[in-house]
């Protein structure tokens, strides 16, 4: 996120406390306080009439924490998160892994932890929403791999070439147009499908 | 300030860890279970500190912590009296920077008060608009400083700052003195070094080596004042040859506290004293201060001094605001107005 030279400011957050009334959100209230956050407290869910975009941060309990809670599917948090840890027990653990927590808090809460809990969730969670874009672009490619298998092998037919100058045309084609090569190929073998081979040869 | 206008005494109980990391907690837990007491004053070092911490926490007890220190902390259990970076470090650069330039060389201990003190510095030189020459640790205790000096004469900055403790501090500033004196450009006219924690009780021993250099605080022997005038009286009889100085009124004016909440709690609990004093201020030698409820820490004033070769400080900018506390930095802008001003005139040499 940012450099280490760059001091943190988490002065105008928004931070939601999925927890039972306790001493340990009331320790949390103090401080978000502290470091300039406006802090909420629900449950047992997040608020019907919420978005998750109206927050920066939520903490989630994971001693009575269940998977109903949330409004996405279990470790796809649209913001970072971060576990409130009172029992130990791995079962307990695991579920706030599958969660997707960016970072834990040791129950008791006492003075301090949040801002470094802040701190190393809003960094893991640039990084695992990073992360999730090129893996999703990766899958895309991936997917698209046969078309693009196909378009090469129509271009060494229609133009009597080898293989790498037919991958050369389409790498050519997809920067003067601006878009990807597996978008070129899959407007040729959507050509060839709708015209056939003569005419599929007609054009760009 | 006034011995006797309390109607109890407090009892002291004094353990010396020697600056051991390691007899800290013990220390307090004893003084805690075995001596009831109930309010501890001490601790230099924020490696001390984080020691105490959790020892207080746990028996509530009330530490007092009488030092400067780089903030990014606010225990319940702690009463901070004395400044974190806004009210030290900030205000520091604030006054060199558009005096001497924004070139900065930054030294340190290796421990987290020099690394972070550094670190911040870095960031609002970094944002406004200054340059980091160089920036260089050493052991505790090391004096082995010749590379630092090497540097500084190799990379000629505007100013130093400087976050070194003890020994490793006088053997820099003995060798930079060496320097300004075979090259005028090292001069403290021309290249000062800044130091956030540097007081007259340290500085009497460094004579000529301390002097033209700069220190931020909240006091200075020197500071002009009806409370620090009658402070002075009080402890030529009170405690005398004392060397005055920034951490010697910042723990006097912390027992000062505690007195003053337990008269006005009628308790010395732990909760009852620290809410006594939110709000309320105290007179102490510092001024009057009170205690900030969200942070534990004081609002204090940032005098700038320079050292003179007696052992003072001359102040050349007196502070007649108490600053706020922030000691996670999220209400103080970082991007300072660094820029040179050309129109100021020349500081006078110190001889």
């Amino acid at each position: 996120m940012s450099s280490v030279h760059n001091t943190p400011n988490f002065d105008g957050w928004r931070a939601l406390i999925l927890h039972r009334p306790h001493q340990n959100v009331d320790a949390l209230f103090a401080q978000c306080a502290r470091i300039g956050i406006a802090a909420e407290q629900a449950w047992p869910d997040f608020p019907r009439d919420r978005s998750a975009e109206e927050f920066n941060v939520l903490l989630i309990d994971a001693d009575m924490g269940h998977d109903e809670q949330f409004p996405w599917r279990q470790g796809e948090a649209p913001l970072p998160m971060i576990a409130l840890i009172g029992s130990e027990a791995p079962g307990r653990i695991a579920w706030t892994i599958a969660q997707g927590a960016d970072a834990q808090l040791l129950k008791p809460i006492g003075s301090a932890g949040l801002y470094s809990a802040l701190m190393v969730a809003s960094h893991s969670f640039v990084r695992r929403r990073a992360l999730d874009r090129d893996v999703a672009a990766l899958k895309d490619r991936l997917a698209r791999r046969q078309e693009l298998a196909e378009a090469t092998a129509l271009l060494m037919l229609r133009k009597n070439c080898g293989a790498s100058e037919a991958y050369q045309h389409l790498r050519l084609t997809a920067m003067s147009r601006s878009c990807s090569i597996e978008d070129v190929a899959a407007a040729i073998v959507q050509e060839f499908e709708n015209h056939g081979l003569k005419n599929a040869d007609h054009g760009r | 300030m006034h011995p006797g206008v309390f109607p109890f005494r407090l009892e002291a109980h004094h353990f010396d860890p020697a600056g051991e990391a390691d007899r800290y907690a013990p220390f307090c837990r004893q003084l805690i279970r075995e001596h009831g007491v109930r309010h501890v004053v001490g601790c230099t070092t924020s490696w001390s500190r984080k020691e105490v911490i959790p020892v207080v926490e746990k028996l509530d007890a009330l530490l007092w912590y009488p030092c400067v220190y780089e903030g990014f902390e606010v225990s319940e259990n702690l009463i901070y009296v004395a400044a974190c970076a806004n009210q030290h470090l900030v205000p520091l650069l604030d006054y060199i920077a558009p005096r001497f330039g924004s070139r900065a060389m930054l030294v340190g201990s290796n421990y987290i008060w020099g690394w972070e003190t550094n670190r911040i510095a870095r960031d609002i030189l970094h944002r406004s608009g200054g340059e980091i020459l160089g920036e260089r640790f050493v052991s505790m205790g090391d004096t082995d400083i010749a590379h630092l000096i090497d540097e500084v004469r190799e990379k000629k900055p505007d100013f130093i700052l400087n976050n070194l403790i003890g020994p490793s501090s006088y053997a820099f500033l003995r060798a930079l003195q060496a320097l300004a004196e075979a090259d005028d450009r090292f001069h403290p006219d021309r290249c000062p070094v800044i130091s956030c924690n540097l007081y007259e009780g340290e500085i009497a021993g460094l004579g000529h080596a301390a002097a033209g250099h700069f220190t931020v605080s909240c006091y200075f022997r020197t500071i002009q004042s009806p409370e620090n005038d009658s402070f002075l009286k009080t402890l030529a009889a009170l405690d005398p040859g004392a060397v005055v100085d920034a951490f010697y009124v910042q723990a006097f004016s912390a027992v000062v506290m505690i007195a003053e909440a337990i008269a006005r709690s009628g308790s010395d609990d732990a909760d009852l004293v620290r809410a006594a004093l939110c709000g309320q201020a105290v007179d102490t030698p510092l001024g009057a201060i009170s205690v900030d409820r969200w942070t534990n820490h004081v609002e204090l004033p940032a005098h700038i001094g320079r050292a003179g070769a007696d052992g003072s400080f001359e102040i050349v900018k007196r502070s007649y605001e108490a600053i706020a506390p922030d000691p996670f930095l999220t209400s103080t802008p970082l991007v300072r107005p660094l820029g040179r001003d050309e129109g100021r005139p020349e500081l006078k040499v110190v001889k």
